[in-house]
């Protein structure tokens, strides 16, 4: 038998049972009767949904069923299954309402049947903030009461609504399971058409928050396959007509996780078996993709900002790693989902309490994360928090990254109990929080035994480092499709937007490419914004149509068009928290730049300073552009005016400060070496003059280079 | 040879929303020009005023308002009062006994109160929360399943708790939702982006984009109002379409200027004159540069800043 | 459109002679650029470079200048006068605006002495000094009512004139607005009165005084002709009269001409600064006036002259003037020093945070509003937000223990409790070890749990 036999079985027999059942009715009370639920002004609201129709007597529910009749075709395709499921869901609310005839009252405690509107409303909102983060339907008995009890524990826990049909009510009530709307466990009722009652929460749902129009059955499934997080755990043994509902449930976008293992057909990501109920939950949470938010990280010792500045001296040292002595390191690295056990943290190694007060030791901790839009780009970004993530801790000190680290653990964060395993729960519980738009699953791994601290570090560490600055250093503007805006400063200067690339970051110099994009990733409404370069229309000095029009949105009109490489023509804006200004200096047919830090005169007769007051604010100067540090080695620096060949001067500590980067660009670039020697600076000279003498004695490039203007 | 007046026209409008329901009503927004400059384009619908009163009651209100409100014994008793007041458009129902760190008042009694409110006055009516962003995004959602059908603007989801109080505002119980961000008209934005992404209908948004009294910090008041509107008027930036809401007295009556008695600066005369014009000054700089309605305390000041708009239009 | 400084500098000699006063040619010619300096301090400029300078450099907007010693501001520059006008931009956000608004009080010749007297004792009393300026009644409105003969309002004139303050002479009668000027030229008043009907006559009172030519009329157009022909007549001191026609006009009037002068094809005849008489616009209601002056505070009057100013509408104007004119991009600051709060003394708990103002608006209000008695102590973080002069290295635990000793804070105050902002909890082990006798504590992050956060303090005998 296949998976379509089955449904349409099902959906056969259930069609059977309601054409029945509606005829008794009718014979019985006529065709005129009225049927209805209480408390809902969405009439049959599965049915009212899916067609927009209201029913209102047994006369129009079985013109319903002819209408749902209609949809159990039986061509052999994914879609029939479906549509079938979605007319067996229709008739067991058709069956469902006839219980309610006369203003009857079917269900009695614990059972709930029907939901009222004002429910699904009080329900709706946390649903929708995510308080709620996904509906449970439990249906059928349970191995043993203890297995059912367990599940519907595990999902409270997690605040996941949980609805329970079948024998599975009787089985969390002899355990004792506090059951209620209060709770949010609700048991709906014993039939398997009980199941009705909480689709009706979703198409209400769907109707009230959802702005969905009755009928628009599209629109429908969409909104509960994307804004509904429910699933459905279904327990062995399914007959047909469970079957035949799991479908329609599947229509909405719910899979089904079963212990069934006869006669069942495996659909990925909808129909899915999972022998072990103990793992339902995990399983579960990870088809319907459901993240739980971590609200306490548990540890022994507080965990805020207000620990982040705290010293632990030497002689409150209980233990430490250091990583200036010994092997130590820290990493993440990104898995696949099948490889992480979330949650797991495992301690390889001898634990703090084995350790001598005052004593030395190696440390590694391996954070492992996979998630679906998770790139290895964002490990670095990651990796940077650990610092303020350790030091958050009352107790812990950390300086330091990637192999150089140094952890202090105090004397009292050890007699409070903290311990190895407790860094895994901090970085796992920050990690899960701050990044949950990219991190599905996360584990953590702490090695304090120094032999494999010392072979992985030369195994595993160093090389993901070196991939990494090698990753750095081939990420160049040709080499990827898109740039990102950054208008984290417009509070003070409202028309700048930086265009932040990967041979350019923001001209504060905290901005890189990389970090720009998981900012885009991590908060898609906040300041960074893809920016595509497709309509080149000047090559030369980085021009793009595209880019233009990105500039003017996030300027709000203020600023039209920007050149990525030039700074005389159209050059980009600054804010006025750039590092570094450049500007011409036209004696020597050059640029000087000067840093925020250069107290002193530049060449040009102007301060950093009165250079800013120039350049700030969002307004493009001709001859000046405020940048960052580490721009002034970029190939892209001043490109269409001849590049960094054009440097003649800048302060001694920067000159010092760049020198290793920007003599190799020199070198690459033009074949020059030791570029900086030919640069001046204040010992060099102050004005244009001396230092034109300067550079001529050096033969700078710069003096024999097309005019600048 | 006359002026070669440089007309500015829009192709944006201002959305209005209209507070309240059937023959009391008052609509928010719906400009095309730069606040006041029926110059360049007539106008169709003028700023407005709404009176503010506390579930407090007259606890906490200076002297002059406790003569205002003479005789007053209840919030409904003042609700009663403060809707006659000439100029006002609409009444605002603030909530600040529920602050944890205050008097914090149950949920229960809170939403009794702006229930009792709501019904014994026919007004377009705002209710604030208590500005403690976790009791607020609690209390405003059962503030807006008790007031279901009137339609009231509650005030205000913020960056924190957009989630709760939009989805209960805006789509359980289809009233209208308040935004708040910090002078900052990205962070304007972003939220308004938000609240549409979580389903809210942005025609039922209002936006306060923060407040300041004058002399406080108020640049950056101006120049978030000025380019949340030049923005949203001559970029038609969607997101940035929505009325905007200020809270004035909120701002200026706890400042020095406005509080400090006359017997520790008797050089500066009366404490309730400082009050009024602290009051006016600080509206009247809100609708200069783009604020759609002002939410004010004293009487005299309302009459002002009506008489003002009205001379203006 | 103006020209780029690399513009100028290419008709500059480039020969760096600092006769200028700027060490380079580019130094000055981003200078000039700037409109911080004029292209006549070049002494080498070719005829065919200044021609075409002035005509791209010349301000869209006069600055105007009214009064003579000693009304400046500056108590030690006594030579300055009011400048008015010369604004660039229609929005604070685009650029600093330029010339603040001043403000004036009214005389009238319909006014008994006793009046007179009173109103000006009253305007003299409202001098006060708020973050580093001096608010007071700048000018003074002398107005001319139908039937005054002319040595009578020469006579208010000259009172008023001693008030010290300048004076705007609103007189369309060429026999007192003569007799007027005679009595108090010297004090360069404005002489407020040419319309259509009379702005031959009265232009020639003003040049022959040497004083400012205040111009209305019942329109913007009739305004606009007017100036067109005082300026064929070669006068280009002048002041628009906003005029009293209505609410309506006068706001309408300012945008326009404000709107037309600042145009990308300016319109310079439309640029001129401006009166708006509120006084005349909502007579004998001050709460009216109020509103009225903040609006034209807000939109473009250089002068707003009211019936009496009182100190209830001077705080909130004045305080609304100053954050209109400062610069956007520049965070206003607070000097750096011990502001004790709620009656503070020298064993009262200590608080620290940065001297951007918005910030120590926002705190010392929170702490006055906790009632608990404590000094506010403000370093020089550079006028920045306290995690921005934090990540810019200006505020740190080196920056406040250097603060601590030269503001001589040890002797001044005895209690050695310092509260932290929670947000740089991250140096409290540093001012640990640099301020070795202190108890430094982190509070809170967000400035509106101070109350909270003191109260609790002061419950646990803390504070």
């Amino acid at each position: 038998m296949t998976l379509f036999d089955r449904v349409f079985n099902g959906s056969d027999a259930v069609y059977g049972l309601t054409e029945g059942a509606i005829n008794a009715a009718i014979e019985k009370h006529g065709a005129d009767k009225e049927v209805s639920f209480p408390n809902t002004a969405y009439s049959l609201p599965c049915y009212y949904g899916v067609t927009g129709t209201k029913v209102t007597n047994l006369g129009e529910l079985k013109d319903a069923l002819g209408v749902a009749k209609s949809l159990m075709t039986r061509e052999k395709r994914l879609n029939d299954a479906f549509m079938s499921g979605v007319a067996t869901a229709l008739c067991a609310e058709f069956i469902e309402v006839l219980k309610y005839i006369d203003g009857a009252e079917p269900y009695s405690e614990p059972c709930y049947g029907h939901l009222a509107d004002a429910v699904i409303r009080e329900l709706g909102v946390p649903l929708v903030t995510g308080d709620i983060p996904g509906v449970a339907v439990i249906l059928g008995k349970a191995p043993t009461a203890d297995d059912a009890a367990a599940l519907v524990k595990s999902y409270q826990a997690q605040g996941i609504l949980v609805t329970l049909v079948g024998d599975v009510i009787d089985q969390c009530a002899e355990k004792g399971v506090n059951m209620g709307a209060g709770v949010r466990v609700i048991p709906l009722g014993k039939d398997v058409t009980a199941v009705i009652h909480v689709v009706s929460v979703a198409i209400r749902a769907a109707l009230i928050f959802g702005n969905v129009a009755p009928g628009d059955a599209g629109a429908l499934m969409k909104y509960t396959f994307e804004r509904v997080p429910a699933f459905v755990n279904a327990f062995a043994p399914l007959d047909d007509v469970v079957v035949a509902c799991g479908a329609g449930a599947i229509a909405l976008g719910f899979p089904v996780i079963t212990n069934e293992t006869e006669n069942i057909f495996r659909v990925p990501k909808s129909l899915i078996v999972q022998e072990d109920v103990s793992k339902f939950n995990a399983t579960s949470l990870e088809a319907r993709d459901i993240k739980i938010k971590i609200t306490d990280i548990n540890i022994p010792v507080a965990f805020a900002s207000a620990f982040e500045g705290e010293i632990i001296r030497r002689k409150n040292m209980q233990v430490e790693f250091d990583g200036s002595r010994v092997d130590c390191f820290e990493l993440v690295q990104t898995k696949d989902a099948s490889e992480i056990e979330d949650h797991k943290i495992e301690v390889i190694g001898p634990d703090f309490d084995e350790f001598e007060f005052g004593s030395k030791h190696s440390i590694a901790y391996i954070v492992e994360v996979a998630g679906k839009s998770m790139q290895s780009d964002f490990e670095s970004v990651f990796e940077r928090k650990f610092h303020s993530y350790i030091n958050c801790i009352e107790g812990v000190m950390h300086t330091g990254q990637r192999d150089m680290i140094r952890v202090r653990i105090s004397d009292t964060a050890f007699q409070a109990g903290f311990r190895a395993k407790h860094i895994g729960e901090v970085l796992y519980a920050k990690i899960k929080n701050d990044f949950d738009a990219v991190v599905d699953k996360c584990q953590v791994k702490i090695y304090t035994d120094a032999e494999k601290v010392t072979e992985l570090r030369h195994s595993l560490a160093i090389p993901a480092f070196n991939k990494r600055d090698d990753r750095l250093k081939s990420l160049t503007d040709e080499s990827v499709d898109v740039y990102y805006s950054c208008i984290l400063c417009q509070a003070f200067s409202p028309s700048h937007v930086c265009v932040v690339t990967p041979e350019r970051l923001g001209l504060c110099g905290a901005v890189s490419w990389l970090d720009a994009k998981a900012t885009n990733e991590l908060e898609p409404t906040g300041p960074c914004q893809v920016i595509t370069k497709e309509r080149v229309i000047d090559e030369r000095i980085g021009e793009y149509e595209d880019v233009n029009e990105a500039v003017k949105k996030f300027s709000n009109g203020a600023l039209e068009d920007v050149s990525l490489y030039s700074i005389m023509e159209k050059p980009m804006t600054s804010c006025g928290c750039f590092e570094c200004i450049c500007g011409i200096e036209p004696f020597s047919n050059g640029v000087i730049i000067a840093n925020r830090e250069y107290a002193g005169m530049t060449p040009l007769g102007m301060t950093f300073p009165e250079l800013a007051s120039m350049t700030g604010g969002g307004v493009q100067t001709p001859g000046f552009m405020g940048h960052g540090k580490h721009f002034i080695a970029s190939k892209k620096f001043m490109k269409a005016e001849g590049g960094i060949e054009r440097i003649v001067w800048m302060p001694k500590d920067l000159k010092e400060q760049v020198a290793e980067r920007l003599n190799a660009t020199a070198k690459e670039l033009y074949g020059i070496d030791n570029f900086t020697d030919m640069v001046g600076d204040e010992t060099i000279a102050e004005d244009p003059e001396t230092l034109l003498e300067f550079l001529t004695e050096k033969g700078h490039p710069a003096l024999g280079m097309e005019p600048m203007m | 040879m006359p002026l070669n007046k440089k007309l500015q026209k829009f192709s944006a409008t201002v959305r209005s929303v209209e507070l309240g329901t059937g023959d009391k009503t008052t609509t928010l927004g719906g400009s095309n020009t730069y606040p006041f400059y029926t110059f360049d384009n007539p106008t169709t619908n003028t700023a407005k005023i709404g009176i503010e009163i506390s579930d407090l009651g007259l606890a906490e209100e200076p002297d002059c308002m406790k003569e205002f409100y003479a005789g007053c014994e209840t919030v409904v008793d003042m609700a009663k009062k403060a809707v006659t007041v000439e100029g006002a458009d609409f009444l605002v129902l603030k909530l600040i006994g529920g602050d944890p760190n205050g008097e914090n008042k149950s949920i229960e009694e809170l939403v009794e109160t702006a229930k009792s409110v709501a019904d014994a006055v026919d007004f377009p009516l705002v209710v604030e929360g208590c500005k403690n962003v976790e009791k607020d995004s609690q209390l405003l959602p059962k503030v807006a399943e008790a007031l279901q059908g009137k339609n009231v603007l509650l005030m205000s989801a913020k960056e924190e708790n957009y989630k709760n109080i939009g989805a209960a505002a805006g789509l359980a119980y289809d009233q209208l939702l308040g935004a708040e961000s910090a002078v900052d008209i990205n962070l304007a934005k972003q939220l308004n982006v938000l609240i549409k992404q979580l389903g809210v209908d942005v025609g039922k948004v209002v936006m306060n984009v923060g407040s300041a009294a004058a002399g406080y910090g108020f640049d950056y008041c101006i120049s978030t109002l000025d380019r949340v509107k030049g923005a949203a008027l001559g970029q038609s930036d969607d997101s940035l379409l929505m009325p905007i809401i200020t809270p004035v007295a909120d701002e200026t009556w706890s400042v020095k200027e406005a509080s400090a008695s006359e017997e520790d600066v008797p050089e500066w005369g009366s404490v309730v004159e400082r009050a009024i014009d602290m009051e006016i000054t600080t509206a009247v700089a809100c609708l200069s540069c783009g604020s759609d309605a002002v939410i004010l305390k004293h009487p005299t000041s309302i009459a002002a800043v009506a008489s003002m708009i009205k001379a203006l239009v | 459109m103006a020209l780029t400084g690399i513009q100028i500098f290419k008709l500059t000699p480039k020969k760096n002679c600092k006769e200028c006063g700027s060490p380079t040619c580019m130094a000055f010619a981003m200078k000039v650029a700037q409109g911080a300096v004029g292209i006549d301090k070049c002494p080498y400029m070719s005829e065919d470079a200044i021609a075409q300078l002035s005509e791209a450099s010349a301000p869209p907007m006069k600055t105007i200048e009214i009064g003579k010693k000693p009304f400046a501001d500056n108590k030690n520059d006594t030579d300055a006068s009011f400048k008015l006008g010369g604004e660039t931009v229609l929005f604070r956000h685009e650029k600093t605006f330029v010339n603040k608004t001043r403000y004036a009080s009214t005389v009238s010749t319909a006014m008994d002495a006793a009046k007179v007297d009173q109103i000006l004792t009253d305007m003299a009393k409202i001098d006060y000094e708020r973050i580093g300026d001096r608010m007071y009644v700048e000018f003074i409105a002398v107005d001319h009512t139908d039937g005054a003969s002319a040595d009578a309002y020469a006579e208010l004139a000259k009172k008023a004139a001693a008030a010290n303050r300048a004076l705007i002479l609103n007189v369309k009668d060429e026999a007192a607005a003569a007799a007027a000027l005679e009595a108090v030229k010297d004090t360069k008043p404005v002489l407020n009165g040419a319309d259509a009907s009379n702005y031959e006559a009265m232009n020639k009172l003003a040049t022959g005084a040497d004083v400012v030519l205040g111009v209305t009329g019942s329109n913007v157009d009739e305004i606009y002709d007017t100036i067109a022909a005082i300026e064929k007549l070669g006068n280009k001191k002048l002041i628009v009269d906003l005029g009293s026609v209505s609410v309506k006009d006068a706001f309408a009037n300012a945008v326009l001409l404000r709107r037309a002068c600042l145009d990308k094809n300016p319109d310079r005849t439309a640029g001129y600064p401006t009166i708006a008489n509120v006084a005349k616009l909502a007579p004998g209601d001050a709460h009216m006036q109020t509103a009225l002056a903040t609006l034209f505070t807000m939109k473009y009057g250089s002068i707003v002259i009211v019936e009496e100013m009182t100190y209830a509408q001077a705080l909130p104007l004045y305080g609304l003037r100053q954050n209109l004119f400062t610069d956007p991009q520049k965070a206003p600051r607070i000097e750096p020093g011990i502001y004790p709060i709620n009656g503070a003394e020298e064993n009262s708990i200590c608080l620290t945070t940065v001297d951007f103002a918005l910030t120590y608006f926002l705190v010392s209000g929170e702490l006055e509003r906790s009632g608990v008695p404590c000094n506010l102590l403000i370093s020089d973080a550079g006028g920045l937000s306290v995690l921005t002069s934090w990540a810019a290295g200006k505020f740190s635990a080196g920056s406040i223990a250097k603060y601590i000793q030269e503001f001589d804070i040890e002797n001044k105050i005895k209690n050695r409790t310092l509260v932290l902002p929670g947000k740089v909890a991250v140096l409290k082990g540093d001012l640990e070890a640099k301020l070795p006798d202190w108890n430094i504590v982190v509070g809170p992050t967000e400035a509106v749990q101070l109350v909270k956060f003191l109260k609790d303090m002061q419950a646990n005998g803390q504070a």
